[in-house]
């Protein structure tokens, strides 16, 4: 099982986290937004942020398109889970409050459901919520840089690989 | 009566390559939500973008194209298009995407635990290249209006549904 990328969108479709685990280049991690790219990935990838501010922008239509389509047909209490093409598969997870966890694994990886659930949990609750310091809203895709939240989310994410 | 608990094939949907709805059908009613003419052909619409999306979204992608200009016999190594999406999951459907050569999108929407959807999915395409394709009166793109399609098509998912 291989994990490739990692998002969490806030209620107001902001994407507060982004993260990949591409075996090609070496792990960037970013908290999205115009001015953090500078100080977590250094000034030799400018173009690679771009690209990744642009995925996410892409995933987040993806997957409010068809969460939307998935209501539609199999009703208000539907849920959209994942899609899988030939290349990949999307894992997705929505709390309650709108927040939502999107997984980008390989075509062979069953359910991610239950570990974005777990990730909410263990990781997000507990170390960006219950944080008196996080900011509850993200305006200008400032985006989560907790510490704790990554170092916990890279350790878990590599516990599955 | 079918019971709702054994495998079932809830609807078909067909979509031109321009994105839009050539053909719908629904064979099982408790399956999905009714939806209007109107909102599917939106849907449709929506789904054919979406598709493209998900074939640019391969995290890959880079990867890809490196191993691709290797070739170990000398024989010219093309890696494969990618593919939109294929099969979407939610609790309570499961929807298998086909996409023709020709870029003709065939949506079946199951039952979460059906088994053996592309083979069902590959033999529509059979039954719509014999009756809609052959049918010197179709137009191409046009929405399908073939007696023959329907009355095979029909026949065919009743079987399945009735296994």
């Amino acid at each position: 099982m291989v994990v490739y990328s990692f998002y969490i969108f806030d209620r107001h479709t902001e994407c507060v986290y982004a993260r990949t685990w591409l075996p090609s280049d070496r792990p960037l991690s970013s908290s999205t937004g115009a001015a953090a790219g500078a100080v977590t990935n250094g000034a030799s990838k400018p173009k690679r942020r771009d690209d990744n501010d642009n995925t996410a922008k892409l995933i987040f239509g993806t997957v409010f398109s068809l969460r939307n389509m998935v209501r539609r047909l199999g009703g208000e209490d539907d849920a959209f889970i994942s899609y899988r093409t030939a290349q990949y598969k999307l894992h997705y997870y929505e709390t309650p409050s709108n927040t939502r966890f999107v997984m980008l694994t390989d075509t062979s990886t069953m359910s991610m459901r239950n570990v974005l659930h777990q990730i909410y949990i263990n990781l997000w609750v507990e170390y960006v919520v219950k944080n008196p310091l996080s900011p509850v809203e993200h305006k200008g895709g400032e985006g989560v840089k907790n510490e704790l939240f990554e170092l916990g989310l890279d350790q878990f994410v590599r516990s599955l690989m | 009566m079918i019971p709702p608990t054994c495998e079932t094939v809830f609807a078909l949907i067909i979509i031109n390559k321009a994105g839009g709805l050539i053909y719908n059908k629904t064979f099982h009613e408790a399956g999905l939500n009714k939806v209007g003419t109107n909102d599917l052909l939106v849907l449709a619409g929506t789904f054919h973008g979406v598709h493209a999306i998900t074939a640019r979204l391969n995290p890959l992608k880079t990867a890809g194209d490196r191993t691709s200009t290797a070739s170990a016999s000398g024989m010219l190594n093309r890696p494969e298009p990618p593919t939109g999406l294929e099969v979407l999951e939610s609790e309570n459907f499961r929807l298998q995407c086909f996409t023709t050569m020709t870029g003709v999108k065939f949506l079946l929407f199951t039952d979460t635990t059906q088994a053996n959807v592309d083979v069902t999915i590959r033999r529509i395409y059979d039954l719509y290249s014999d009756y809609v394709m052959k049918n010197p009166f179709y137009q191409l793109e046009m929405p399908v209006r073939c007696d023959m399609f329907d009355r095979k098509l029909l026949s065919y998912v009743r079987e399945i549904n009735n296994r």
